[in-house]
């Protein structure tokens, strides 16, 4: 079912790499400015989930919709100039290039070069500028994929395991940089940092073995301890 | 002992042959860097921008004009090819994309033979000066070659690291995904590369086909000495493939200077030396990975 106020809604989706399934019937919706987390074990589908939503994977059977508009079929350029842009896990920027180009890059399809907002998230990135992105630390990387990815002001952020073997010092900025962004964007996240998952999120999606197994929407039942059973 | 006058002119001819490789061979380079496919069907493009090179230059008398047409014509089929072909093709593996671009030249040749016949042709030489160089008369035509090839591999460097298309190119060597994932079109940016890479092949032919007859199989017979430039300088990198040509151009050229069959054989050697010691070749990138 559809909702006016869905930015995302996922309905039904099975997909499957080649004769092996990797989702089962997931149903999942989004508002706008709401911060969905997605947790669950290595394995349980989070990732293929966010790769089918951005257009990296075709679902066998399901819907996916975003603002009326069916995303299934469409190339992952083409989702991502809806504004539904996808960081993945692998914090892979593009080593040979500077941290400035990076930042070109991200402006070039939406034509937004006001990278004003990225230095008030990231100022570290601002003293980086010339410095080739394969020399950035893990934690500069994400910055900069954040940064890349927030370029052109999107509607839908789709991240994957965003702190993953950061230092938790980066991770507390992270938090902070969700929860200012999704002020003016919806994020779905990733996350297997349970802590983290409970100061920013709105909703969770428990994921075990391709399977939604819960979805907890009150804020107040959103703890570490309560995603855990699902883990 | 090589005689001084027999050495340099061995060292300019290599250095043109080496620009002749390299026209050859950037396209396929830049081809496998972005798209990861080994597209040798850029040979077909070769060989038709020696054959546009030679019916132009017998229709209006300019072998330049010639060349141009060549570039021109070459990059359109490539436009063709990649349209029809190769962006249906893109999501297979390896083997099967190069099983498919030699298709393309087979398919390519036949059209050859169907359109101008089986026969050689020869084209003239546009520039029939000479200079001495330290005492050793050079045909101008030779340094015109390693000129145009050094302003290429110029003009591909201002490209790739001057406009925002080029620097899409370079991330997407390190990651198609990455790229489309920014909301960039991806196929644009194989087109573009495509075009680039047929145009270039068709300079190469254009500009080799006055020193040799253009024949059907020109772009086979070539075939050997492209794999040895790609596999020497490494898969996709641009800096790989100009030191590779060169390299190769002067084993060939130095080679046959010392012992006519070294020009064959040395390449290879050297290849096998390179294989051993770095098998990704002496720029290629550790990430052979889609």
């Amino acid at each position: 079912m559809t909702n006016n106020d869905d930015i995302l809604t996922v309905a039904g989706l099975n997909v499957a790499y080649g004769e092996s399934k990797a989702l089962f019937d997931v149903s999942m919706s989004v508002r706008a400015s709401q911060v969905v987390a997605c947790v669950g074990r290595n394995g349980a589908g989070k990732s293929t989930l966010l790769k089918s939503i951005t257009g990296f994977l075709k679902p066998t059977s399901g819907s996916i919709v975003s603002n009326g508009t069916s995303l299934v079929g469409l190339a992952a350029f083409v989702i991502a100039g809806k504004g539904i842009k996808y960081i993945p896990q692998d914090k892979k920027v593009f080593s040979d290039l500077t941290v400035r180009e990076n930042l070109e890059l991200g402006s070039y399809a939406s034509q937004d070069y006001d990278w004003a907002p990225v230095f008030d998230y990231f100022p570290k990135l601002k003293v980086l500028m010339d410095r080739k992105a394969g020399y950035l630390s893990g934690g500069e990387r994400q910055m900069l994929m954040v940064g890349r990815a927030i370029l052109g002001q999107p509607k839908l952020l789709l991240v994957d395991e965003p702190t993953e073997g950061l230092a938790p010092s980066i991770v507390m900025h992270l938090r902070d940089v969700f929860k200012e962004l999704a002020k003016k964007t919806a994020l779905v996240i990733v996350e297997q940092n349970l802590p983290l998952v409970c100061a920013i999120a709105d909703k969770v999606y428990a994921l075990k073995e391709g399977r939604i197994m819960a979805e907890l929407t009150d804020r107040a039942s959103i703890k570490p301890e309560a995603c855990e059973k699902y883990l | 002992m090589i005689d001084m006058q027999l050495l340099i002119s061995g060292i300019i001819f290599g250095l043109s042959l080496g620009g002749i490789f390299f026209l050859m061979t950037i396209g396929l380079s830049l081809c496998f860097g972005l798209m990861r496919i080994i597209s040798l069907d850029q040979l077909l493009y070769y060989s038709i921008g020696g054959y546009i090179t030679y019916s132009v230059s017998l229709a209006v008398g300019n072998i330049w004009l010639g060349v141009l047409g060549g570039v021109i014509v070459g990059g359109l089929a490539a436009l063709a090819v990649e349209r029809i072909v190769f962006r249906r093709i893109y999501d297979r593996d390896l083997p099967f994309t190069m099983i498919t671009s030699f298709g393309v030249l087979i398919g390519g040749v036949g059209v050859i033979k169907y359109f101008w016949g089986l026969v050689p042709r020869p084209v003239p030489v546009p520039i029939d000066a000479q200079v001495f160089i330290i005492g050793t008369e050079i045909p101008v035509y030779r340094l015109v070659i390693i000129g145009i090839a050094g302003l290429v591999y110029v003009g591909i460097w201002l490209f790739l690291n001057r406009t925002i298309i080029g620097k899409a190119i370079r991330a997407g060597t390190e990651d198609v995904e990455h790229v489309e994932g920014l909301g960039i079109n991806v196929y644009r940016l194989f087109t573009i590369t495509f075009v680039i890479a047929g145009g270039l092949s068709g300079l190469a032919g254009g500009l080799h086909a006055p020193l040799i007859m253009v024949d059907p199989n020109m772009g086979l017979e070539v075939l050997a000495f492209v794999f040895m430039v790609v596999i020497i300088g490494g898969l996709g990198s641009i800096k790989g493939t100009l030191v590779s040509s060169f390299l190769v151009g002067q084993v060939v050229s130095i080679g046959s200077l010392i012992y006519a069959p070294l020009a064959q054989m040395a390449p290879f050697a050297i290849m096998l030396l390179i294989l051993l010691i770095r098998p990704t070749g002496l720029f290629g990138s550790q990430m052979l990975k889609r």
